[in-house]
C-alpha cells in the first residue's frame, strides 16, 4: 500500500506540470489580456506595467518564473486584477470560505442521501420508496441556481428568518442557504446511486446466505450490505468533494460569500493569469489527493482490491 | 389574555412597574437621541451606511485605483488638497486655499496645519510630492499615470517615459504646508482635477514598511474620515470614523460597509429585505419600483452615451462607406421604444454623441432629432434606396455587442426595426467581454455596440473620442474639422460653439449611431440623508451623510 501511495505521489508531480502548462497555454491563447480596457492604456502606461508584472519577458520565461516561484517560496504572484492583493491572499482570504460550506454540504449530502438511498432500496416499491425517488429526481431537476433564489425568497423575504447573503466570517444564519443550496443536487445523486446499488447488493448470493443464516435484517444491512453498496458511492464521492470545497460560482455569486469560486470565474473574465493558475493548481492538487483517498479507501472497503502484487 | 387576568396580586404589580420601567426607558432614549446640529433632524442610533457593490474594486491604493467603486472608497479614507460639495462645486479638502499665477501654469495650495495621517503624523506638503511623485514612477506601474499626463505637470509624461526620475516632477514643498505645481500649459481647470483620486497623498513610511500589503486592514495609514478596519475580497469592506480627522466634529456617519454582491436581482433583494442602505435598480424594473417606492427608487442623468459605431475603416464593409446609408441605419431607429419600453428608467433618446446632462453644452437641435419617428422613417426609406438596397436588393452585415442581457434586447430590437423599415438582414453576433474589446479595437467588425462615459464633466471627454489620433476611435472616423475644431477648442475659455458645430457635423455624416444617454438608478433608503444630487459626476463623500430616525 506504501508503495502504491508513493508511486501514485510521483505521478502527481509531473501531472501538476502538465496541468500549468496547459492552463497557461489556453490562457495566453485567449483574446486580450489582464490590461485590456474599454479605454486602451498609453503605450507607456502600458509598457510600465507590464514590466511590473513580467509580461515583457519570453512566454516560456513567464511560466519558468512562474513554476518557480511557486515550488522555491510558495509564492503565487501578485493578481492581475487586484492590484494590492496577492494570489495568496485571494486564496487564504476565498478557500476557507468554500471549504467551510462545502464540508457542510457534502456532510449533509452524503448522510441525507446515503440514508434516503438505503430507506429506499430496503422498502423497495413502497411509499417510502417512492417518496424517496421523487424527492432526489426533483432535487436533481432544482438545479443551485434555481434553488438560491427560491430560498432567498422564502427565508430572507417572506419568513425573515436568515440573511438573504453574506459571510461574515462564517456565522451560522450566513452559512445555512449556502449548505442547503449546494448539497440537494449532490444528495440526489447520492441518494440514487446508493438506491441502486444496495439494490443489486441484495439480490446478491452471500446476502441470501446471510439471510438464510437467520441473521436480523439491521445485521444484514449493516455489517454485509453497506460496505460493498458504498463503493460505486464512494468513487463519486472523490470528485464531488472537491467539486464542492472549490465552490460553487453560483453560490458565490448568489450569496456573495466570497469564496474561490467566484475568483475563478471573475479570473478568467478579467484575463487575471495569475489568479487562474493559482486556483487552477489549488483545484487539480486537491482533486489528485482525493483520487487517491478514493483508491486507498476502496481497498480498504474490499478486500478483493489489492494494489501491491 | 385570560392568564393575566388569572395572575395573583403582586404578580400585576411587578408587570405594572415593569411596564411603567420600559415606558421610561422608551422616553428616556428619545430624550438622549442626538439631534442634527443643523437641521434638527433626530438621528438614527445606528449611523451605519451599507451600501451595494456590483463588483470587488480593482485597488484602494490612491495612486493605483482606476474604478469608481475604489475611487468612491478612496474619498473616504484618504483626503485630496479639493473636494467636491453635494453640487459638484470645488470646496477646501486638505489645502484651505489656493492660488494661481496670471497664466494659470503655476498652482499654490496652502495646505491646513490642523490635518493629521491616522497614525497622528501631520499631513504636509512632502506628502503630497511624494504621492505625486509615486503617480508617474514607472516602478509604481500605475494605470492611472496617465491622469498626471493629462494634468500638463511639468515632466510628467518624461517621468512616466523614464526620461527624467520621478523626482524631476515639477512639484514642490515650498514648506510645510505650502504645495505648489508647474504646468506645461495654461490650465484653467486644474484645480478641479486635484479630487482625483490619483492626486491624493499616500503616506510614505508605511508603504516603505509594507510594500504591496499597505493597504491591508491593520496596515494603512490615510487621512480622509474614514479608517480601514475590514476588508474580505468580494465580500465586504468596512471603514470606520477616524477620530483624528481634522473635521471628525462635523461627521455624524460612524460606519460605512460596502457588500460586494456580484447580481444584481440578489443585490434588490437584500436592499427590500432590510440589509442595504444603497441598492440596485435591475434593468427593466425601474418604473415598477418607482411605483412600489416612490421615495427610494431614484434616477438621474448621467455622464455616458450609447452608441453603435461603423467600422469606418479599410477592414469594413463598402456598404458603410456610404453616408446615405450610415444615415438610413441611423434614421430608421426609433429610440422612444429603447427608452421607454425597454429600458423604462429615464434614460434619454439620444440623437448627439455628448449628452445633454454635460457642463456647458448646448444641445444643437440636429435634424433628425427635430423629425418625428413617421419623418425619420420615410426618410430612411427613400435614403437607402437612393443608396440601391432594397428588399430585393438587401444589406446585410454583422452586429457585434458585449455578452448582457440589456445589449441582446437592445441589439434584437434595433435588428429588427431595420429589417421591417430597411429590409436589411443584420446578424447578431455576442461575445466575451475582453474578447469583444479585442476585436473591436483591432477593427475586426461590421458595426459594433459602444459606450462611454465622461472622465470629467466637460463635452472634450466625449467628442475626443472622434478626432483622428484618438486611440479609442474604434470605428477609425477621420474628419479633418473635426481635428481641427477639437484643438482650437483646448485653448479657447469658452468652446461651447466649437461643440456644437462639431455635433452638427456628426449628424450630417453620421459615424457613429447615437442609441440613448445613461440613467443612474438606484435604491435608496429614506433614512439616509445627504446624497448628493446635484453632483452629476455622483462623487460622493461619507462624511456628509447622516441617518434620521425612523
Amino acid at each position: 500500500m506504501i508503495k502504491f501511495t508513493l508511486k501514485r505521489l510521483s505521478i502527481a508531480i509531473p501531472t501538476i506540470l502538465i496541468l500549468i502548462i496547459i492552463s497557461f497555454l489556453l490562457m495566453y491563447s485567449a483574446p486580450g489580456g489582464p490590461f485590456t480596457s474599454e479605454r486602451p492604456l498609453p503605450e507607456q502606461v502600458l509598457k510600465n506595467i507590464n514590466a511590473k508584472y513580467g509580461l515583457d519577458q519570453p512566454m516560456y520565461k513567464q511560466m519558468f518564473n512562474y513554476v518557480k516561484s511557486i515550488v522555491t517560496e510558495f509564492d503565487f504572484g501578485p493578481s492581475f486584477r487586484y492590484k494590492d492583493r496577492s494570489v495568496n491572499d485571494i486564496i487564504a482570504q476565498g478557500f476557507p470560505v468554500t471549504l467551510k460550506y462545502g464540508t457542510w454540504s457534502f456532510i449533509i449530502a452524503v448522510l441525507f442521501g446515503v440514508s434516503l438511498g438505503i430507506i429506499a432500496a430496503i422498502k423497495q416499491n413502497t411509499f417510502l420508496d417512492y417518496f424517496a425517488v421523487g424527492f432526489s429526481i426533483s432535487a436533481q431537476v432544482l438545479p443551485n441556481f434555481v434553488m438560491a433564489p427560491i430560498l432567498v425568497l422564502i427565508f430572507t423575504l417572506y419568513l425573515g428568518w436568515l440573511p438573504g447573503g453574506g459571510w461574515e466570517g462564517g456565522k451560522i444564519q450566513f452559512v445555512i442557504m449556502p449548505v442547503i443550496a449546494l448539497s440537494t443536487s449532490y444528495l440526489a445523486s447520492i441518494a440514487r446511486l446508493t438506491r441502486s446499488s444496495m439494490l443489486e447488493v441484495l439480490n446478491s448470493n452471500f446476502i441470501r446466505t446471510a439471510r438464510s443464516k437467520g441473521l436480523p435484517k439491521y445485521k444484514i444491512i449493516l455489517s454485509h450490505a453497506l460496505k460493498p453498496t458504498l463503493l460505486p458511492v464512494i468513487s463519486y464521492l472523490g470528485p464531488a468533494f472537491v467539486g464542492m470545497i472549490t465552490g460553487s460560482v453560483v453560490i458565490d455569486m448568489f450569496f456573495s460569500t466570497g469564496g474561490i469560486g467566484l475568483h475563478f470565474v471573475n479570473g478568467a473574465l478579467n484575463r487575471d493569469y495569475s489568479t487562474i493558475m493559482g486556483i487552477t493548481i489549488l483545484v487539480g492538487c486537491l482533486t489528485i489527493t482525493f483520487n487517491l483517498l478514493v483508491d486507498i479507501l476502496y481497498a480498504w472497503i474490499d478486500p478483493k482490491i489489492r494494489y501491491d502484487s | 389574555m385570560g392568564n393575566l387576568y388569572s395572575l395573583g396580586g403582586n404578580m400585576k404589580k411587578i408587570i405594572s412597574i415593569f411596564f411603567a420601567l420600559f415606558l421610561s426607558l422608551t422616553f428616556a432614549t428619545n430624550v438622549f437621541a442626538a439631534k442634527h446640529p443643523i437641521t434638527g433632524e433626530t438621528l438614527a442610533a445606528d449611523q451605519t451606511f451599507t451600501y451595494w457593490a456590483l463588483d470587488e474594486h480593482s485597488s484602494i491604493d490612491p495612486q493605483i485605483v482606476e474604478d469608481v467603486s475604489g475611487s468612491d472608497i478612496i474619498r473616504d479614507l484618504f483626503e485630496g488638497l479639493l473636494n467636491q460639495d453635494a453640487d459638484g462645486n470645488l470646496v477646501p479638502g486638505v489645502a484651505e486655499s489656493w492660488s494661481a499665477n496670471d497664466s494659470k501654469d503655476v498652482y499654490t495650495f496652502n495646505l491646513r496645519k490642523n490635518a493629521k495621517w491616522s497614525n497622528g503624523d501631520a499631513v504636509t506638503a512632502h506628502d503630497f510630492v511624494y504621492a505625486w511623485q509615486r503617480a508617474v514612477d514607472p516602478a509604481t506601474a500605475s494605470p492611472y499615470s496617465w491622469f498626471m499626463d493629462i494634468m500638463s505637470i511639468k515632466n510628467g509624461g518624461e517621468a512616466i517615459s523614464g526620461d527624467v526620475p520621478p523626482s524631476d516632477l515639477g512639484v514642490k514643498a515650498l514648506d510645510d504646508y505650502t504645495f505648489q505645481v508647474e504646468l506645461t500649459a495654461s490650465l484653467p481647470y486644474f484645480a478641479a482635477m486635484t479630487t482625483h483620486a490619483t492626486t491624493f497623498p499616500t503616506h510614505k513610511a508605511t508603504i516603505e514598511k509594507y510594500g504591496s500589503d499597505w493597504t491591508k486592514p491593520g496596515n494603512m495609514v490615510s487621512n480622509g474620515a474614514y479608517a480601514l478596519t475590514e476588508h474580505v475580497i468580494n465580500e465586504r469592506l468596512v471603514r470606520e470614523r477616524n477620530p483624528l480627522y481634522w473635521n471628525n466634529e462635523n461627521t455624524i456617519l460612524e460606519k460605512v460597509v460596502a457588500l460586494v454582491i456580484p447580481d444584481e436581482n440578489q443585490g434588490l433583494t437584500r436592499y427590500l429585505a432590510g440589509e442595504l442602505d444603497k441598492g440596485p435598480v435591475p434593468s427593466g424594473q425601474f418604473k415598477k419600483l418607482k411605483a412600489e417606492y416612490p421615495d427610494e427608487a431614484t434616477s438621474f442623468p448621467r455622464l455616458c452615451n450609447y452608441y453603435y459605431t461603423f467600422n469606418l475603416s479599410d477592414s469594413g464593409i463598402d456598404a458603410f462607406q456610404d453616408v446615405r446609408v450610415r444615415k438610413a441605419m441611423a434614421y430608421a431607429i426609433d429610440r422612444n421604444v429603447i427608452t421607454e419600453d425597454i429600458l423604462q428608467a429615464g434614460q434619454i433618446p439620444a440623437y448627439t454623441f455628448t449628452p445633454g446632462a454635460t457642463a456647458g453644452f448646448d444641445v444643437p437641435k440636429v435634424a433628425f432629432g427635430k423629425m418625428t419617428q413617421a419623418e425619420r422613417d420615410s426618410k430612411a426609406i427613400e435614403l437607402m434606396e437612393a443608396a440601391g438596397y432594397g428588399k430585393d436588393n438587401p444589406l446585410s452585415f454583422t452586429m457585434i455587442y458585449n455578452t448582457s442581457e440589456g445589449h441582446k434586447k437592445i441589439a434584437t430590437v434595433m435588428a429588427q426595426m431595420w429589417k421591417q423599415k430597411l429590409g436589411i438582414n443584420a446578424t447578431m453576433e455576442n461575445m466575451e467581454w475582453k474578447t469583444f474589446l479585442d476585436i473591436r479595437s483591432k477593427q475586426d467588425f461590421e458595426i459594433a455596440r459602444g459606450a462611454w462615459c465622461g472622465d470629467y464633466n466637460e463635452a472634450s471627454t466625449f467628442l475626443d473620442l472622434l478626432t483622428t489620433p484618438s486611440g479609442y476611435n474604434d470605428g477609425k472616423y477621420s474628419n479633418a474639422a473635426v481635428d481641427q475644431l477639437m484643438t482650437e477648442a483646448k485653448t479657447l475659455n469658452d468652446a461651447s460653439s466649437n461643440y456644437t458645430t462639431i455635433e452638427r457635423i456628426l449628424a450630417s455624416e453620421m459615424p457613429v449611431i447615437p442609441i440613448y444617454h445613461y440613467a443612474g438608478v438606484f435604491m435608496l433608503n429614506t433614512q439616509l440623508k445627504g446624497w448628493p444630487y446635484g453632483n452629476v459626476e455622483q462623487n460622493w463623500y461619507s462624511r456628509n451623510f447622516y441617518k434620521v430616525a425612523d
